[in-house]
């Protein structure tokens, strides 16, 4: 004895691990999950045909597009894993740190950092995001300060006047806004759809103006407030926003203000001005360039649909790709649209239809094994299918309606921030494993961001569609003039609500 | 010689330790393999282990290699394996 040299292995310590997908009614036979950070969704062809080979080899051929930018990987053998490590080295990956499964507040690490998916191409775009991505990723992946805060930290980035990030759950939103002829970002901190404590909570704003330049430090000074004063006695209390809700956001405020030594520039005007995620084909701020936005489905693709995106970015665009928030993939710089959409429509990606299409999402429930059939993602499919087959596209874009499901109280697919968001459980019935939902109304980001209300509990997955319909009617039936479903379902009782939720 | 804070350290004869508290999935269980393989066939290797996900499956893991592995509770984050050739 011995040989022991671990340094092969040290060496991918703090920036890359599995996550584990071993819960007792997953059947997917997955044990881990490789979770791909992709900075800000950005991607080039080649990286994306890396990480397809790696999708091929060791995943089935299947991977996720994730609400938070990363491609996910399932059915990972721990025994692989150096080896699928070093290709993401190369590609110049590294993954979530997962570290929610030790005991007690601890091994929080910054999770992927979101941006808006347009950044940089969107026609009346305030502040394009990519360089605080870069900025905070380069600086926190594999950093051992912040490794080990009480819990995981969620940075995110829009500059296109809507919250196509959600930003309203993440703790640190950075939201780029105009002040005078100069611009920069105003921020929110604390979100979190979630339900450990104080529950689920839309991010305070913090009515102050940053310069880009400044962006950084304060995202730094932010993280180090959590790692350092978040609640270490208790997991279900270890989020910032616990730490934003007991202190509140003004203490929060000045205590930055302390560290970065200066005060803030106040800035009062609205944060958000409209309601996007980005769908379809859109021309770009370059003049005759569009982006595709091609809408996935939850997310889902197989390796083979990535090499044929990539091959679409290299032919068609300028070889880049971009994840977006709601589980789909943007190809920009595309001149040759016609061909381009030709092209994709034969391969089954088709532009036409409601926006519902590309923002709804749900969260990979079969893999954690918390829901039955149907699972998250299929209930999603099902329901959005319906509602175009049954309702006229106008109609449901004027509505703007979307629908987020997810299989249990992590919410991580924020069930509470959509039109209508359905939450899962199982439960017997008559003696059968069923698979029930909550159904949520009302929720929603963007200038009138609202955390939805649990309208009914507990219902049977094959009595969502109908209930769904019925409220839709009665909503169509009942809006004052152009009144969104949103702001229908808020003008109402929970009561009420309960009434139209019944087939009349 | 390895430049590594990673140690296997011999306790005594036949007794080696490895502590991969703080680490993530699946550094441990690749950790104990490497160890494995550098240890005699009557060796013992003890184990200290704060990842509960790591705690559940390394176990069965190593039986399917024909390792028996005992689990000691040392409080209520830390644990300990003791684990020897069948």
């Amino acid at each position: 004895m011995t040989n022991f040299d671990p340094n092969d292995i040290e060496h991918y310590l703090g920036r890359y691990s599995l996550g584990r997908d071993s819960n007792p009614t997953n059947i997917t036979d997955s044990l881990h999950f490789l979770r791909v950070k992709v900075p800000g969704g950005f991607i080039t062809s080649d990286q994306f045909r890396g990480v397809a080979d790696l999708v091929k080899k060791y995943s089935k051929g299947k991977a996720e597009i994730t609400d938070r930018q990363d491609i996910q990987l399932h059915w990972i053998d721990s025994e692989d894993a150096l080896d699928v490590f070093a290709v993401m080295e190369d590609l110049g990956f590294t993954t979530d740190m997962c570290g929610q499964g030790f005991g007690g507040a601890r091994y929080g690490d910054a999770r992927n950092v979101i941006c808006c998916p347009a950044s940089g191409i969107e026609k009346d775009e305030i502040i394009n995001g990519r360089k605080i991505v870069k900025e905070l990723t380069d600086f926190l992946v594999g950093n051992q300060d912040f490794l080990d805060m009480p819990k995981k930290f969620k940075f995110s980035v829009s500059g296109c006047g809507s919250d196509c990030v959600r930003g309203i759950t993440n703790d640190l939103a950075y939201v780029g806004v105009k002040k005078g002829d100069e611009v920069g970002y105003t921020l929110f901190i604390g979100g979190s759809a979630g339900s450990t404590q104080p529950g689920p909570r839309l991010a305070k704003r913090l009515n102050v103006f940053i310069k880009p330049e400044e962006a950084f430090d304060v995202g730094i000074a932010m993280i180090e407030i959590h790692r350092d004063h978040s609640n270490r006695d208790m997991k279900t209390k270890a989020r910032f926003k616990w730490l934003v809700n007991e202190w509140g956001s003004e203490k929060i405020k000045k205590m930055v203000e302390e560290k970065l030594g200066k005060p803030f520039e106040p800035y009062t005007e609205p944060a958000f001005f409209k309601n996007s995620n980005h769908e379809g084909i859109q021309q770009q701020s370059q003049e005759g360039r569009f982006y595709f936005n091609i809408p996935i489905f939850g997310g889902r693709l197989s390796n083979e649909d990535m090499l044929f995106f990539a091959e679409i970015a290299d032919n068609y665009g300028s070889g880049e790709l971009r994840l977006t928030p709601t589980q789909n993939i943007i190809i920009p710089d595309i001149e040759n649209s016609d061909e381009a959409r030709i092209k994709l429509e034969k391969q089954n990606f088709k532009f036409d239809g409601p926006k519902l299409k590309w923002s709804s999402i749900g969260c990979s429930s079969d893999f954690c094994g918390k829901t039955i059939q149907p699972h998250v993602k299929q209930m999603v499919r099902y329901v959005v299918n319906h509602l175009i087959n049954s309702f006229n596209i106008d109609v449901l874009d004027e509505s703007g309606i979307i629908i987020q499901a997810n299989g249990c109280p992590n919410h991580c697919c924020a069930s509470s921030l959509a039109e209508i968001g359905l939450s899962g459980m199982i439960a017997k019935i008559a003696g059968e494993k069923t698979q029930l939902y909550n159904i949520v109304l009302g929720g929603g980001v963007g200038p009138e961001a609202k955390l939805g209300r649990v309208i009914e509990r507990g219902i049977p997955h094959y009595q969502i569609v109908e209930k769904i319909d019925s409220i839709i009617e009665n909503y169509l039936k009942n809006k004052k003039d152009a009144e969104k479903f949103r702001d229908f379902c808020n003008r109402h009782s929970e009561e009420d609500l309960k009434n139209y939720l019944l087939k009349n | 010689m390895s430049k590594s804070k990673i140690k296997l350290k011999k306790i005594e004869d036949n007794l080696y330790e490895l502590d991969v508290r703080g680490m993530v999935c699946p550094f441990p269980q690749i950790l104990i393999t490497k160890a494995l393989e550098n240890l005699a066939e009557k060796d013992i290797l003890e184990v200290f282990i704060d990842n509960p996900p790591s705690v559940r499956d390394i176990p069965p893991a190593l039986e399917r290699k024909g390792y028996n592995t005992d689990l000691v509770k040392i409080d209520k984050i830390n644990s300990k394996f003791v684990i020897q050739s069948r």
